[in-house]
């Protein structure tokens, strides 16, 4: 009778949000229809279970008492203040980015809430309206198993506990990240004791809740820090690169025109990279229509790779 | 459909129908993400609710035969004229939505996306932390997309394929896949729906001429490479380390394999499959179909002979 219990616990939350003090039990079963038909256990085990419900959607239901002498005589309210959205007010930019805000999700949990914060936001007076943004879609989506589970845990604040490079950790979530098409989550880590990033394609085994909810408080994240943290090193070396011309449009517009003999065809630039990452296999998969100037290690290593990838084609032969 | 949905949909649908007025059905059910007629039994369940007393004046009023007309009219309810705040699951998904639309919409947008998140968390109090960034080309760029879209007018793109090429097309739509931002514009040398990745549109030159109207085309997802003409599917096999491969590329099987991973791949430019094989050297074990290497070998061979 799924009716009729939304029906006596949109009654339970009409009653407590409405009450100035808190409510007890015994006038709450006096109240509520569904409830005085009840035998004492059935009421107390479904009084129980809707109170639990109200505060897994988000409603505080507070538990206290109106004397503070007879604290025994407990009961129960729904601080206005605390439940409802407070006053809002956005300009046109803000409502067309809020308008399209419900199309971005693949995933259909998150879908569903998005969706449903909006429907929050139109219900306090707000209309979102995508306008010339109409012909933006950007999508969102997930293949990581582990996703769910993270997701969870960071919103209800659930410890975890998982497998990554070979190693179990035992882990808080605070944060998630979601860049170039990978999730990560930032969180503490209690098995070494700091926070760590962690990429949630390559957790190895299944996430499993390890803790209660609310068993942890996160600590403040810059996120746009954090996605900072992602990118890789800047540029500490410098290239001299001949590209040919009309080809290697990408590497060609991160680098400055330069002096240097080039074969026919091809002009020179100067191009910055990062020693930490591997530019020379980026330079090798442009081919014959790059070729490194300067300096010398940076031409070892292209000329190397290119002979190892090569090289099997005679062994084929 | 749970309770707790139900529950929680009610608690904002009383508060949107009473400012709403006369609202229309189909529109509510639009917005509240249900059927009309999930729409009409949430009505029903109101109808029950209201004042502790229960009595006929302490109830909701709800006016079923303007609902029969598709509109709906609610009444003695002013005691819930507010929607409850957001839950921690609500507010991430929101934050995440909202940053992946600032990170490709124009620099205005994007501004009004960071004090859209300020607002909400100021209304909010502690918002759950999430941020997002996409590989989209430059802000001034989609700025100029986004304008010729609106004025349907043909563009000159200069762009980094495999080989740089000035195409003209009929800019549609800005969308975003696996974390990369793409243009979907009508290409008129190809006379089809053709996607350019945004990092690689080096520059966009607006013409004065109008661009026809189109039927818009297919939603780009993560299977339109499957539904492109042309495309073909190799097996590649990789040492462990390059097993990030299948991380970075829509696959279609991942598997390990005594020597590392073997990974389906759905190629629909052979020269960009010949980039990534060159970029792996020597971490390529092998591939299925044989023929698929022998491009990229021959272009290392050529690469070499400007070291030689």
């Amino acid at each position: 009778m799924a009716p009729r219990k939304s029906e006596r616990i949109m009654n339970l939350a009409i009653c407590l949000l409405m009450a100035r003090r808190y409510v007890s039990k015994a006038e709450i079963r006096s109240i509520i229809a569904d409830y005085r038909d009840m035998n004492d256990a059935t009421f107390e085990r479904t009084f129980g279970r809707d109170k639990d419900e109200l505060r897994r959607l988000g409603v505080p239901v507070l538990m206290g008492s109106n004397d503070e002498y007879f604290t025994e005589d407990v009961g129960y309210r729904i601080p206005r203040k605390d439940f409802e959205l407070p006053p809002i007010e956005f300009d046109a930019a803000e409502l067309a980015v809020l308008g399209l805000a419900s199309q971005v999700w693949d995933e259909a949990t998150q879908a569903d809430q998005a969706k449903s914060a909006l429907a929050k936001l139109r219900a306090a007076g707000v209309d979102p309206d995508p306008g010339r943004l109409a012909s933006l879609a950007p999508r969102i989506g997930v293949k990581e198993a582990a996703f769910a589970p993270i997701w969870q845990a960071i919103t209800a604040r659930i410890p975890v506990s998982f497998a990554y490079r070979g190693k179990r950790r035992e882990y808080q979530p605070w944060a998630l990240t979601y860049r170039r098409g990978a999730w990560y989550t930032y969180g503490m880590d209690t098995s070494v004791g700091e926070p760590r990033i962690y990429r949630l394609i390559r957790i190895e085994s299944e996430v499993v809740f390890a803790g209660e909810p609310d068993s942890f408080t996160p600590e403040p994240v810059d996120t746009r820090t954090l996605i900072a943290q992602l990118e890789p090193a800047g540029p500490d070396s410098q290239a001299v690169l001949a590209i040919r011309l009309g080809r290697a449009g990408t590497l060609a517009r991160g680098g400055t025109p330069a002096q240097a003999a080039v074969p026919p065809g091809f002009a020179a630039y100067a191009v910055e990279y990062s020693s930490a990452g591997d530019f020379a296999a980026e330079v090798c998969s442009f081919g014959p229509d790059v070729i490194v100037l300067e300096p010398p290690e940076l031409r070892a290593q292209v000329v190397s790779h290119l002979r190892r990838f090569a090289g099997g084609a005679d062994d084929d032969k | 459909m749970t309770t707790s949905n139900q529950v929680s949909r009610l608690l904002a649908l009383v508060p949107y129908l009473q400012r709403v007025g006369d609202a229309d059905l189909t529109e509510t059910a639009n917005y509240f993400g249900v059927t009309k007629k999930q729409l009409v039994a949430d009505l029903n369940v109101l109808w029950f609710c209201g004042l502790p007393g229960g009595l006929p004046d302490d109830l909701i009023e709800v006016d079923f035969d303007a609902v029969d007309e598709g509109v709906i009219r609610l009444g003695n309810a002013d005691f819930l004229s507010r929607p409850m705040r957001f839950t921690p699951d609500e507010a991430m998904s929101l934050i995440v939505a909202l940053e992946s639309i600032g990170e490709v919409a124009d620099p205005a947008s994007s501004q009004a996306v960071y004090s859209a998140l300020a607002k909400l968390g100021q209304a909010q109090g502690a918002f759950a932390s999430a941020a997002v960034a996409a590989q989209a080309g430059s802000a001034d760029l989609r700025e100029r997309l986004l304008t010729a879209i609106e004025a349907k007018v043909v563009v000159r793109l200069r762009y980094a394929g495999a080989q740089e090429s000035t195409p003209e097309v009929e800019p549609a739509r800005i969308v975003t896949s696996d974390g990369y931002g793409y243009l979907q514009a009508w290409s008129r040398e190809r006379n089809a729906w053709r996607v350019y990745r945004l990092d690689r549109i080096l520059d966009v030159t607006a013409t004065p001429e109008p661009a026809p109207e189109r039927k818009p085309p297919e939603p780009f997802g993560p299977d339109w490479l499957e539904r492109r003409a042309g495309v073909v599917e190799v097996e590649i096999e990789v040492a462990e380390s390059a097993a990030w491969i299948a991380e970075y590329y829509p696959v279609r099987e991942a598997r390990k394999t005594p020597a590392g991973r073997a990974v389906r791949l759905l190629v629909a430019d052979p020269a960009w499959f010949s980039a990534l094989l060159l970029r792996l050297g020597d971490q390529v074990l092998a591939v299925d179909p044989d023929e698929a290497l022998a491009p990229a070998k021959a272009l290392a061979v050529e690469a070499l002979a400007h070291y030689a």
